[in-house]
């Protein structure tokens, strides 16, 4: 029966007045950036709720002509890179951890919850000097591999927790139709986790786009990322807010869609759902 | 070609042995149903026999041929499990093509294959559907179809009825009863209800803590059980079991007697007691009865008007009683 109670419909006012306010207050820096990103850069300071004299597309030109661009799509390359490298190896790793009967199970998942929860500071100092040895610094390879640390335990982490709701017949019945234990992986168990597989691979994908620390570490001038390459826009002279407004909106931007698109699955794989 | 042969199969998990030393033939299209209480090792052996579970020690050959260290799918046996174990992501169709896509066996014969198994189990107007669209009596028939296709040298079904309501069962039962009847192929049955065992089975295969207990057709185990475990398990409702001064007066330790074989009477009997508690089915009666010589079940054929309190007299069947040894052992 529905509650049409008077105090029900305040408390559900109230519920969507506070969902409004939060949403407001998550969305102020985002509409902030967008409104500071238009203006010129001598009304950069006025209030932000007033409007400038004029609008313009200066920062959005200044940008393009920049670095920027090029630390955008090395973005691109290492995120994407290790987060392919971390499902390719992870989903295998995980499938084994889950499905096969072994007895260092729980120190194996001792080891990737500290891989997972360790800081980056820990491990980057004695990776710093491995690679400037190894000529990986300022490399694709250098960065893919220092991203794939942050990645690959969390792929595996998590397709951990999604094969292990996969029942073990079906890997008995894949075995008994005459699959070998990588088709079963490909043809079975892979689309039956899907939710888990996509929301691991967008997870993974924010995790190494999102990194800051690593980059500035590893990289120098020909595989800055974007969160490291907004940091060019700072001087000792000046710091040109209306282009860090532009570029946190590039590096947002592209982030949108996949999230969009992904959500569903994020939304299932975090509710522990796989839908038979 | 669908004989498969256990020779001193064992198999242990570290330390526990859940198989002893066990040996087993079974016939070219017999339909042998593992029977026994939950932890038994009957799905172990089951198992084993797949390919799923790897032998400790010992050899299993199918059709002559030794395949204790093959991977399950070059066996050449089918299974059904319990829970279906359907692809949920696949049709129907996609289902019991699967098998036969990975025998390589080509699209239009595999097509082909498919629409006859579909066409057997009444599963034809559902080829597009997932099996999540699927009733649980629907989707137990894609599993046995998808066994079907590949046309195994043997059928392996684990508890595959546990699942599906009582009514259901029935039918179920019935219709894999049917299809053994048709294809004639060996088919090895695991379940803990002795109901399933006694109906579907040639032959019984009675485990208890891994150890065969007794092999037998299910006359043979209802009519010789080799020993109290055996004689209490096999016929529902239950043996009773008597000991002491009346057991001893009858001829053994321990006596056995069915509650089919026990005459209850208002007015006369060997043994008298009260009800404790009586079950009216229309068919039949079921009594439980408080007597001098312990609780005894008795079963009579339809109606038989006593109830909680009442005074009944009981009459065993003397050609009836079975006598067990101190061990257990049948006499």
């Amino acid at each position: 029966m529905r509650d049409t109670s008077t105090a029900f419909r305040v408390k559900k006012a109230l519920g969507y007045a506070m969902m409004l306010a939060f949403l407001g207050f998550s969305l102020l820096p985002v509409v902030w950036v967008v409104l500071l990103s238009l203006r010129p850069a001598t009304a950069l300071f006025e209030p932000i709720w007033e409007s400038p004299a004029a609008w313009t597309l200066d920062n959005i030109r200044s940008i393009a002509r920049s670095d920027f661009p090029a630390a955008l799509l090395n973005s691109f390359i290492t995120a994407g890179s290790s987060t392919l490298l971390a499902l390719l190896v992870g989903v295998p790793g995980a499938f084994a951890l889950s499905k096969r009967r072994a007895s260092n199970k729980f120190f194996a998942s001792w080891l990737l919850l500290l891989l997972r929860m360790a800081p980056p500071v820990g491990f980057v100092i004695p990776l710093f000097l491995v690679y400037v040895r190894a000529g990986l610094i300022d490399t694709y390879a250098g960065l893919i591999f220092a991203y794939t640390s942050l990645t690959l335990p969390f792929v595996v982490w998590s397709m951990w927790t999604s094969f292990n709701q996969i029942p073990d017949e079906l890997v008995e019945a894949g075995l008994m139709d005459g699959a070998s234990l990588g088709r079963v992986l490909w043809r079975i168990v892979i689309p039956a986790a899907r939710p888990g597989l996509v929301a691991a691979g967008v997870l993974s994908f924010l995790l190494a786009w999102n990194d800051f620390f690593f980059s500035l570490i590893i990289t120098r001038s020909d595989t800055t990322t974007a969160p490291v390459a907004v940091m060019n826009f700072v001087s000792y002279a000046s710091v040109d807010w209306g282009a860090i407004a532009v570029a946190s909106i590039a590096l947002t931007l592209p982030i949108v869609p996949i999230i969009v698109l992904a959500n569903k699955y994020i939304v299932q794989s975090l509710g522990g759902a796989v839908k038979g | 070609m669908g004989s498969i042969t256990l020779s001193k199969v064992v198999k242990r998990f570290g330390e526990a042995e859940v198989i002893p030393p066990l040996d087993l033939g079974i016939r070219d299209g017999e339909f042998v149903v593992f029977v026994g209480p939950s932890g038994c090792g009957k799905s172990t052996l089951l198992r084993m026999i797949a390919g799923l579970e790897d032998l400790t020690e010992g050899n299993i050959e199918i059709g002559g041929r030794d395949v204790s260290h093959l991977a399950p799918g070059d066996r050449g046996l089918a299974m059904v499990f319990q829970s279906y174990a359907l692809y949920p992501h696949m049709t129907v169709r996609e289902n019991m093509l699967f098998p036969l896509e990975m025998a390589k066996v080509d699209a239009r014969t595999a097509r082909d294959k498919v629409a006859r198994a579909a066409e057997v189990l009444n599963l034809s107007a559902y080829l597009e559907r997932k099996p999540g669209q699927l009733s649980g009596g629907q989707r137990q028939r894609v599993a046995i179809g998808r066994a079907i296709v590949r046309e195994p040298s043997a059928f392996l079904f684990d508890e595959p009825l546990s699942n599906l309501d009582a009514a259901l069962r029935v039918n179920m039962r019935l219709e894999i009863a049917e299809l053994h009847e048709t294809l004639g192929s060996t088919m090895i049955y695991v379940t803990h209800d002795q109901v399933e065992a006694m109906t579907m089975a040639d032959r019984i295969v009675v485990l208890q803590a891994g150890r065969i207990e007794q092999v037998g057709t299910p006359l043979e185990l209802y009519e010789q059980p080799r020993n109290e475990f055996v004689a209490g398990f096999i016929g529902s409702p239950r043996m009773n079991f008597i000991r002491g001064a009346e057991a001893e007066r009858l001829g053994a330790p321990t006596i056995g007697i069915r509650p089919e074989h026990i005459r209850a009477s208002r007015e006369s009997g060997l043994w008298g007691g009260r009800v404790s508690v009586s079950e009216h089915l229309g068919s039949d009666t079921y009594l439980h009865v408080d007597t001098d010589v312990g609780p005894v079940n008795v079963r009579t054929a339809g109606e038989f008007g006593v109830h909680r309190g009442d005074t009944v007299w009981l009459n065993p069947d003397e050609n009836a009683i079975h006598r067990f040894d101190a061990q257990g052992l049948a006499l």
